[in-house]
């Protein structure tokens, strides 16, 4: 405690004692009290230093006023002290009381402050059994994270797989579909051409009753016109017999005449003598007789002749319009055979396909096995498409579950972050709680300070009375702080609680999803099996008639010699053939003129060259179709090899001398006018005039290449790049 | 033709229809030489997509081939052709012993609206160069044909096509009954897309019907 330096009266002249002071005490430190002591004893309890040499300088004796003096003053400054000391009383009364209330209220605060303390103690607990608890739930979510990051991971792989699986599927399916429908257009094309031969059959059938109706009243004409024949020639025998009756009844006549003539003869020869004029006569008379007689023989031979004659004709007639009928059905003939041969191949094809097809006896099973085929590849579509919707499906999922994977993860990253938080905040807590024990423990001392102190002044109550309630409010202002603490641990469990729910409907859903993928496998595996079955059954690539068409070029490599030495041979036959017939005709010819030809023999070697001239003609008709075909075949040829299309024709000129005409049409012509005419006489071929050659560019490459070069295939030639390249262009 | 000379990347329809003509006009002589349908001594060497090529000498042959494949370009500007099959059969027999099928696929958009498409050249001759070596290198798993063969040349077109004169239709695909199948490279031009597949006659079954 300073003691204030009174301040140094003036000092009087005379003062030999020393002045005392008395300490001072309250508020009242200016007076300063001397009192007369005989012997200058040193107080040094009551001196101060500093004013001892003044004290011992001014120590001199004083007067009864003076003293008197001193004391009136010092009896006021007593009673100004006891004033002092009351008010002090006072005020030490004032601040007793206010200091038991500070006590009081530091008691309070204490019990407060231990509350807090115990508060904070239960709270830093519960903080560390939470942030343990927390730390437990973050390492169990990040296991679990890890687990379904694993087993995401996995289902991922068996996406791909199953996403492979499924392009494989869908490729397979859709060749699959590709050869179903190429067997279906197939099918459809092959029903299609059942049901045209069907027709065409039909038709034949209809075509051949026409014919046979056609015929049947062809051969009841044949039949009149036989009857009539007939008719005629009974008509024609009775006029014969009718003439033979007169012949005869002539001859009977003659026979008459003779007899008359030779009893005359006989009646002559008894008579007269001379018979060198009857001898004559009866010699003219044998002679016409034995005229008539041979005139007779040959009437009748020649009328046996005749008879034969017609006979012949007749059958001749007959064999002629059989031979006809025979020629005009002998084609049909050959095209029922061939049409039979393909229907027996198609039948036999047919069988062979049945035997292929499995479940199938008959041709009415095709269309069963057809549509239970049809079902099938339906239904396997039908299938495939609900694996792929189930894939899709699966796929959603997978994304729900990675999208719900990633949320749960930044989950954890920000409980991570918040458990971080809340132990910085723990720390900070703890911090804040070591640093509010040190305020508790100085506060402790302080109080303790201010307790001995306590008597002494009052002044240290109100620090104290401050520093309580700084921690007071310290403590208020870190309630809300751990309410909030709280309020984030609980919202932290609940958002924990959350997720762990969250992480077992994955599991779950993830479970049913393996489940499905598992079966969607057994699936994939039985598609599998069905189309390779499928594959299998149908076979290679076809097309569907609907939309595609198979063109063939005429291939002429195998066919120009063969047709070459063909159409020699035929034309050698046929001059062969040519030679026969005139020969035959000429033996006809013959035959008909000596009338000799009457016995069966000679009809049966009719009848053999009969068969012959059939035979030949037929087979000069089958040369002719084929010569005309291979002729076709043969212009085709020449026409896409050179460029050209001929047409030859013969022609007279006025002269009578026949020609032969070439007319010659480029394939790449723009119109049908563009034509070129050559005339072959003799082996001279020459061009021949016309609109087209006469135009500017055509008659001067006439005149470069064929009337100067005299070569007319590089005119043609030339003709045809010009056109090709003027087609091309256009 | 014009257009594809002009600017290298840019293909027409009429470029890309002489490409696969040009193409099958090479192709067809290097499978009828790879199967000895025709003898070596027939065949001359020329070089072609960077590669020898051995084309025939045979006149008829020739003239068969380019009117074959005039008749195939125009069906291709057109856009009506969809696939070319070279059979080759017995001559004793006429069984079909090997198929090889061309399929075409056509973009559209290009024949109706005749737009161009981008390509390099060079990528469509790599292209084709691993068709021809691997048709070259077909005789390492294709069987021998130790009997004299003859060709035929089927045209798959769309039903609307106008039938030429030297061509017919035929009824007939010469189709091979269980055949293995060998799928080939195929090439683009981003017009005409040229798929190859050779399908053959199976000689295991041959094999044990014998045994």
């Amino acid at each position: 405690m300073m003691l204030r330096t009174p301040v140094p009266k003036r000092a009087r002249p005379i003062e030999p004692a020393p002045i005392i002071e008395s300490p001072p005490t309250g508020s009242d430190h200016h007076r300063q009290l001397a009192i007369y002591e005989d012997p200058p004893s040193a107080d040094p309890a009551r001196r101060e230093p500093s004013h001892e040499p003044l004290q011992q300088s001014e120590h001199m004796l004083c007067t009864y006023q003076c003293r008197q003096m001193v004391k009136a003053d010092f009896l006021d400054a007593l009673s100004n002290a006891e004033k002092q000391v009351q008010d002090y009383q006072s005020q030490l009364a004032e601040l007793s009381d206010n200091f038991r209330k500070a006590d009081e209220e530091r008691k309070t605060f204490r019990e407060k402050l231990s509350y807090a303390e115990q508060e904070l103690a239960a709270a830093k607990g519960r903080e560390q059994a939470l942030h343990d608890q927390l730390l437990k739930e973050v390492n169990d979510s990040h296991e679990r994270l890890k687990k379904e990051l694993e087993s995401s991971a996995k289902l991922q792989t068996k996406l791909e797989n199953e996403q492979n699986l499924r392009k494989k599927a869908e490729s397979t399916a859709a060749s699959a579909e590709d050869k179903a429908r190429e067997l279906e257009a197939k099918l459809g094309h092959i029903s299609q051409s059942i049901e045209k031969e069907k027709k065409q059959l039909n038709n034949e059938l209809v075509h051949l009753k026409r014919d046979s109706k056609f015929s049947i009243s062809k051969i009841t004409v044949d039949l009149e016109k036989m009857e009539f024949r007939a008719q005629s020639s009974e008509k024609e025998v009775e006029l014969l017999r009718k003439q033979q009756e007169d012949l005869q009844s002539k001859f009977s006549q003659c026979l008459h005449q003779k007899s008359e003539l030779e009893k005359k003869l006989t009646s002559l020869s008894f008579e007269d003598d001379s018979p060198k004029e009857s001898d004559i006569l009866v010699k003219h008379l044998q002679e016409e007789l034995r005229n008539y007689e041979s005139e007779v023989r040959e009437a009748r031979k020649l009328k046996s002749a005749h008879e034969n004659i017609e006979l012949i004709k007749e059958k001749l007639l007959e064999e002629k319009s059989r031979r006809e009928r025979a020629e005009l059905q002998l084609p049909k003939l050959h095209e029922y055979e061939f049409k039979i041969n393909e229907l027996e191949d198609e039948l036999s094809a047919w069988k062979l396909m049945i035997q292929d097809i499995p479940g199938v006896s008959c041709r009415d099973d095709i269309r069963l096995r057809i549509s239970a085929l049809q079902k099938e590849v339906i239904d396997n579509l039908k299938k495939l498409g609900d694996v792929n919707a189930h894939l899709k499906q699966m796929e959603v999922i997978l994304d729900k579950t990675q999208l719900d994977k990633q949320k749960t993860e930044t989950e954890a990253v920000l409980a991570k972050e918040k458990a971080d938080r809340l132990e910085a905040e723990v720390k900070r807590m703890n911090v804040m709680l070591s640093a509010v024990s040190e305020e508790r423990n100085v506060l402790k001392t302080a109080i303790e300070d201010f307790k001995s102190k306590n008597e002494q002044a009052g002044g240290n109550a109100s620090s104290s009375i401050m520093q309580i309630q700084e921690l007071g409010s310290s403590i208020l202002e870190r309630e809300p702080y751990i309410k909030e603490l709280e309020g984030d641990l609980f919202a932290q469990k609940e958002i924990n609680a959350h997720q762990r729910d969250e992480i077992k409907s994955l599991h779950d859903r993830l479970n049913s999803e393996a489940r499905r993928v598992k079966s969607l496998e057994r699936e994939n595996d039985r598609l599998r099996s069905e189309i390779f079955l499928l594959e299998s059954k149908i076979g290679h690539g076809d097309f569907s008639a609907a939309n595609t068409k198979v063109l063939r070029m005429v291939n002429t490599l195998a066919v120009g010699n063969d047709a070459k030495q063909t159409i020699e041979a035929l034309q050698s036959e046929l001059q062969r053939t040519k030679e026969k017939l005139q020969a035959l005709e000429e033996y006809k010819s013959q035959s008909g003129n000596s009338g000799k030809m009457v016995d069966s023999y000679m009809s049966g070697k009719v009848a053999q060259l009969k068969e012959q001239i059939a035979t030949l003609e037929k087979r000069e008709e089958r040369y002719k179709t084929v010569f005309a075909d291979r002729i076709s075949v043969f212009r085709r040829a020449c026409c896409e090899l050179f460029g050209y299309k001929i047409v030859m024709d013969e022609r007279q000129r006025p002269n009578g001398i026949p020609v032969t005409r070439f007319t010659l049409q480029s394939i790449y012509a723009m119109n049908d006018d563009e034509k070129l005419e050559f005339e072959y006489e003799s082996g001279n071929t020459n061009i021949v005039e016309n609109s087209y050659t006469s135009t500017s560019e055509i008659s001067q490459q006439v005149d470069i290449f064929v009337r100067k070069m005299n070569s007319i295939p590089a005119f043609t030639a030339n003709l045809t790049v010009e056109s090709f390249n003027r087609r091309t262009l256009s | 033709m014009a257009s594809k000379t002009a600017a290298k990347d840019i293909i027409t329809l009429r470029g890309s229809a002489a490409i696969v003509s040009e193409f099958f006009g090479v192709v067809w002589y290097s499978i009828l030489y790879n199967r000895a349908v025709y003898p070596e001594e027939s065949f001359a060497r020329v070089k072609k997509y960077g590669l020898p090529m051995l084309l025939t000498k045979d006149e008829g042959v020739k003239s068969f081939i380019s009117n074959l494949n005039a008749q195939l370009s125009e069906w291709l500007e057109a856009g009506k052709l969809q696939r070319v099959v070279l059979v080759i059969m017995s001559m004793n027999t006429g069984e079909v012993l090997e198929r090889w099928n061309f399929s075409i696929e056509t973009d559209n958009e290009v024949v109706e609206k005749g737009v161009s498409r981008e390509k390099s050249d060079k990528e469509i001759m790599r292209e084709i160069q691993a068709i021809m070596r691997q048709i070259a290198s077909s005789i390492t798993y294709l069987p021998c044909l130790d009997e004299q063969c003859v060709f035929d040349v089927l045209a798959y077109t769309d039903t609307d096509v106008a039938v030429p004169f030297t061509w017919m239709e035929s009824s007939d695909a010469k189709l091979i009954a269980n055949p293995q199948m060998v799928k080939l490279h195929s090439f683009d031009t981003k017009i005409h897309k040229v798929n190859t597949l050779v399908s053959y006659k199976n000689d295991e079954e041959e094999l044990d019907d014998e045994e």
